[in-house]
């Protein structure tokens, strides 16, 4: 079994020296793997990642994510999902193989403004993450309200093992779907939409706070 | 890297929600359809400025410095000194806006801000002038947009309003026949206060000073600038849809009383 070795460290910090592989926020400068983001160095056997503290959200393969639809054409829906990236819904994704573009006006379907729960369906860096929403729970979604937090707080809102989630859901009544881009819905009660706001305000800014999940709860009784 | 479209979207359920409050004259932010969001004053901020002012309304953050100097008459306006406006919406203000050459949003404001005090007349021109034909005194106002939330407009009238109202300009004196200046300033003459008010148009609600999501969904928008005597100096229309007279008589009556109570506000800072 393999040891994982981490620390802080902010940009242009040395974190190792010698024969290691920099992958992810890290680059090779004279045999040493220097930092390029302030945040939690990684290293496992001889690969080197930095996680990041903050920042904006990156793509990967099969993240759920929550986006605002930006723009169409005759073959794709440009999503907004709060990254660099915009995320790409092709019409034949959407529509079948039976899709004409000739035919077929994808702004009948999905409206700019209209708000969309997908998967990353492939990213390559290269080109723009192209999405998919085929499979449960993913769509258009509407009658709700749409909120946002910082993509590093995403894990901490949900929880260990779902338990901020579930506390915030029991409580108040109301269905979120949290985005792994830190686009959140919530689908209940105006009233407690404002509520559940308030606490995602005070997750985001307080998320160091080991008691966290005890103060929320006070919160919303 | 892909290029990425900077605009500003508001989703379906916003603006639903932001419509439906709007049928109960209500705004989602809590403020009546036409009241201003706070706004906070606060001149001689910049040290080596001849005046300067940051202005706050809501998140919205401007910052204006003005700078008085030695320079060259117009060829057509002789007898007169020069003003020289310029409006700036830094990167660092917004996620929508990059760096690089002037949006059409970025010259509006900055022209738009010039017009309200050319056309008012609030700096008397020919008292700038120290030789006709030769040597006046140029007021150079930059305005720096910090943070952007909508009504850039008014922000940026305030901002160079209160700039303008402290501002000091250069003494001088002409010794073998060359202009000395000296270290001595005196108040920059001032003949009125240009106070801009921007309404925006949302379904058939008249809302004053739209935030940035209300002013990215607004049919219309419309600046009005009053002086002093309740005069209109300057105006601007924007976007594609329009207003009735009824509409238009309404917002130059509120635009007069607004104008007021934030020129008193202007003043009492300046004290």
């Amino acid at each position: 079994m393999s040891t994982i070795e981490r620390k802080y460290v902010i940009p242009g910090d040395t974190i190792i020296e010698g024969d290691y592989r920099p992958l992810i926020n890290a680059i090779k400068r004279n045999n040493r793997v220097i930092s390029t983001r302030i945040g939690m160095a990684e290293i496992v056997r001889k690969d080197v990642r930095v996680i990041p503290l903050n920042g904006t959200y990156y793509p990967r393969l099969d993240d759920t994510v929550i986006g605002i639809v930006a723009d169409s054409n005759a073959f794709v829906w440009e999503v907004d999902i709060n990254s660099v990236f915009f995320g790409i819904l092709q019409g034949s994704a959407v529509l079948g193989r039976t899709f004409s573009a000739s035919r077929d006006s994808l702004a009948s379907h999905f409206k700019t403004g209209d708000c969309l729960i997908a998967k990353i369906a492939s990213f390559d860096r290269t080109r723009d993450p192209l999405l998919s929403i085929y499979g449960p729970g993913l769509g258009k979604v509407s009658n709700g309200e749409i909120c946002k937090i910082s993509m590093a707080q995403v894990p901490r809102l949900i929880g260990k093992k779902g338990s901020m989630i579930k506390l915030i859901e029991e409580n108040t009544k109301c269905k979120l779907n949290i985005g792994q881009n830190g686009v959140i819905f919530i689908n209940g009660a105006k009233e407690s939409i404002v509520k559940i706001k308030k606490v995602i305000n005070i997750i985001e800014k307080q998320a160091y706070l080991p008691d966290l999940n005890d103060k929320v709860n006070d919160l919303l009784k | 890297m892909p290029a990425v479209k900077k605009i500003r979207i508001i989703d379906s359920m916003r603006r639903t929600d932001i419509e439906n409050s709007l049928k109960q004259s209500k705004r989602l932010d809590g403020r009546a359809i036409l009241d201003y969001r706070e706004i906070s004053i606060e001149t001689n901020v910049l040290q080596k400025t001849s005046g300067s002012a940051s202005v706050k309304i809501g998140d919205s953050e401007v910052l204006a410095g003005i700078k008085v100097e030695l320079g060259r008459p117009f060829p057509d306006t002789p007898d007169k000194g020069i003003i020289i406006c310029n409006a700036e919406l830094l990167p660092i203000c917004s996620a929508f806006i990059e760096p690089g050459p002037p949006s059409e949003d970025a010259i509006e404001l900055s022209r738009v801000s010039d017009r309200g005090i050319r056309e008012s007349g609030m700096i008397d021109l020919p008292q700038l002038v120290i030789r006709e034909g030769e040597d006046v005194f140029a007021v150079f106002i930059d305005i720096a947009v910090i943070n952007e939330d909508g009504n850039l407009f008014d922000a940026c009238s305030y901002a160079i309003a209160a700039a303008l109202h402290g501002a000091t300009m250069p003494t001088f004196k002409i010794e073998n026949d060359k202009v000395v200046i000296l270290e001595k300033v005196k108040p920059l003459p001032i003949l009125s206060l240009p106070i801009s008010t921007t309404f925006v148009k949302i379904g058939d609600k008249i809302l004053l000073d739209p935030n940035a999501e209300e002013q990215t969904m607004c049919e219309a928008r419309l600046t009005l600038v009053t002086d002093d005597k309740g005069n209109f100096v300057s105006a601007q229309k924007g976007k594609a849809g329009g207003f009735s007279f009824k509409e238009f008589n309404e917002m130059i009556e509120i635009s007069k009383k607004k104008g007021e109570e934030i020129r008193k506000k202007i003043i009492k800072n300046d004290k």
